[in-house]
């Protein structure tokens, strides 16, 4: 039987999605939504080696029409504004209205905005997609002095990029380290100085009262009273899962779209995958949601599959990764259910790695270290976890003994 | 084929099992690798960042980028995950007396 398969979002999680389907089901029609005028692309160098003119637009796309074409995936520019789960349709802001008999929805994430009291929304610039990070690039490019307010992954990929193209750059973060608590301090300390080496300033603990904007430059007054002038601000301050479209309905949300094992949602014939799911992880035995270049191509495979009958566990380890400057920054499952901390390493030029352990196995990793230093010992620490045994602690701990010792076991 | 666009990398011993090592040669960096079933060699730079491989995991046939992931296949160089999509150059390798040899023209 011909089905009709809707994905309804167009980026990472939606392509791959879309991609698995057709491996496992030459027949049905499948047809990814996306508000974006653009075919499914990578977000990660938008912060990175796009704003550093090291890649170009055309670098970034997944596939191209081509593949899509040749394996039948049909995809629209459209932006749905109302869904009806009851009889399986979808309305565009334009009438269009589709059908389908099984939907995905990888509608990601989208960014918290400030809340001003006076009226300078549109001076406030964020970071999410290529039309967002072109602007920014513009702009910038006559601009000396940024501000970024909040010193998460993202602000600091946009600090460290601003620095290499020689602009003076302020950081201020609300919490008393960069990159939130689920980063070890030590970690987040590291990563700090190599900002600092490099010129940037760092603001911690400190919370915006108030922005000024006087004959187009900013004057933000923090709350011990002190005062910062720039000449451009961009914010990011986190980002929430993009449910808007489903909260008058009975899809179960809770910090995004509730899936199982299986990324399926509380509605029959209804999938999530990617940022606005929040799944069932059955080796944690919780749910989470991520926000995840590997995940989301993991969990779109795995929505792929279960969509096209393939039933098919997701049991990814989570992992992700952040560049700043030559560090590269990488962390492995989950880092806040632990019952003791490992590290291994204290030089950043060799790598430094803290192993979160629970009952003596290892939960998840952080690790920084100069371009690839961590990045083996965390790939087997991510194999580690799944393996679920004791481990050796001294092997953990001492530099001089490879890991992959601990996987021979 | 000349003798002489044969280069040599060092002994068999040098590497371990499952595990590579690095060669600079001239202005270009290799990797070797030792599999199962003899050596290889590729391009020692990740095809998607300047990122040296030496620090990466080999895993049967494939070798992983340490920085995002990227997974080559080490005997056809072959670009076989995201980040990465650009093939990656493999080199023809031979053992003589125990001394690997690699082919770089
Ligand atoms: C600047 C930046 C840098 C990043 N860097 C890294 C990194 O270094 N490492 C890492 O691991 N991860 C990184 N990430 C995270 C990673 O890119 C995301 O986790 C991933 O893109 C999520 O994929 P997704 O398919 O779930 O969502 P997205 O890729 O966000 O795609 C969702 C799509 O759905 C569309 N959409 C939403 N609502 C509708 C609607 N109603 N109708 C039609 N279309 C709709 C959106 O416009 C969007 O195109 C970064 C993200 C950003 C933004
Ligand atoms: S540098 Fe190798 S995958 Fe990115």
């Amino acid at each position: 039987m011909k089905n009709n398969i809707i994905i309804l979002g167009g980026g990472q999680a939606g392509v791959y999605a879309a991609r698995e389907i057709r491996q496992n089901d030459s027949k049905s029609n499948i047809k990814i939504l996306g508000e974006e005028n653009l075919l499914p692309y990578e977000r990660p160098p938008l912060s990175k080696d796009f704003l550093l003119d090291k890649k170009k637009e055309e670098d970034l796309y997944f596939y191209s029409s081509d593949v899509l074409k040749n394996e039948n995936i049909e995809f629209e520019n459209i932006s749905i504004n109302k869904v009806d789960f009851e009889n399986k349709k979808l309305f565009a802001k334009n009438d269009n209205v589709y059908s389908y008999d099984s939907l995905l929805i990888s509608t990601g994430s989208e960014n918290k905005k400030l809340t001003l009291d006076n009226n300078l929304k549109n001076d406030i610039y964020y970071l999410r997609n290529l039309e967002e990070a072109k602007k920014i690039k513009e702009i910038v490019s006559n601009k000396n002095k940024i501000t970024i307010i909040g010193g998460g992954f993202i602000g600091l990929e946009i600090a460290s990029s601003l620095s290499q193209l020689q602009k003076k750059v302020i950081v201020i973060e609300i919490g008393n380290q960069l990159m939130g608590r689920i980063i070890p301090k030590q970690i987040a300390d590291l990563v700090q100085n190599t900002h600092i080496e490099h010129g940037n300033e760092i603001i911690l603990n400190k919370q915006i009262e108030k922005i000024t904007k006087i004959n187009g430059h900013y004057e933000i007054l923090l709350n011990d009273n002190s005062l910062i002038e720039t000449d451009f601000i961009i914010a990011g301050i986190g980002s929430t899962p993009t449910v808007k479209l489903f909260e008058n309905t009975n899809l179960r949300l809770d910090n995004g779209i509730v899936t199982n094992q299986f990324c399926e949602t509380s509605i029959k014939d209804v999938y999530a995958a990617g940022d606005v799911s929040n799944f069932y992880h059955p080796f944690y035995e919780r749910n989470m949601r991520l926000e995840s270049y590997q995940h989301a191509q993991n969990h779109g495979i795995c929505a792929g599959k279960n969509i096209a009958g393939v039933k098919t566990e997701y049991t990814s380890i989570p992992w992700m990764w952040s560049d700043q400057f030559n560090l590269n920054l990488q962390l492995t499952g989950i880092c806040d259910e632990y019952d003791e901390i490992i590290e291994r390493g204290n030089d950043i030029n060799n790598g430094v790695i803290y192993f979160f352990l629970k009952n003596n196995k290892i939960r998840g990793a952080c690790g920084v270290g100069i371009i690839g230093k961590v990045g083996r010992d965390i790939r087997i620490t991510s194999k580690l976890t799944e393996k679920d045994n004791i481990v050796d602690k001294q092997i953990l701990t001492d530099q001089n003994l490879k890991l992959n010792k601990l996987i021979q076991k | 084929m000349s003798e002489e666009n044969w280069i040599e990398v060092g002994s068999t011993d040098s590497i371990e099992e499952e595990d590579l090592i690095r060669f600079d040669h001239q202005d270009k960096t290799f990797c070797v690798y030792k599999l199962t079933d003899g050596f290889y060699a590729t391009d020692g730079i990740c095809t998607h960042e300047a990122v040296h491989l030496e620090d990466g995991l080999v895993m049967d046939d494939e070798i992983e980028c340490p920085m995002h992931q990227g997974i080559f296949n080490i005997k056809s160089g072959e670009a076989l995950s995201p980040p990465a999509c650009e093939d990656l150059q493999t080199y023809p390798v031979k053992v003589d007396n125990d001394k690997i040899f690699i082919k770089i023209d």
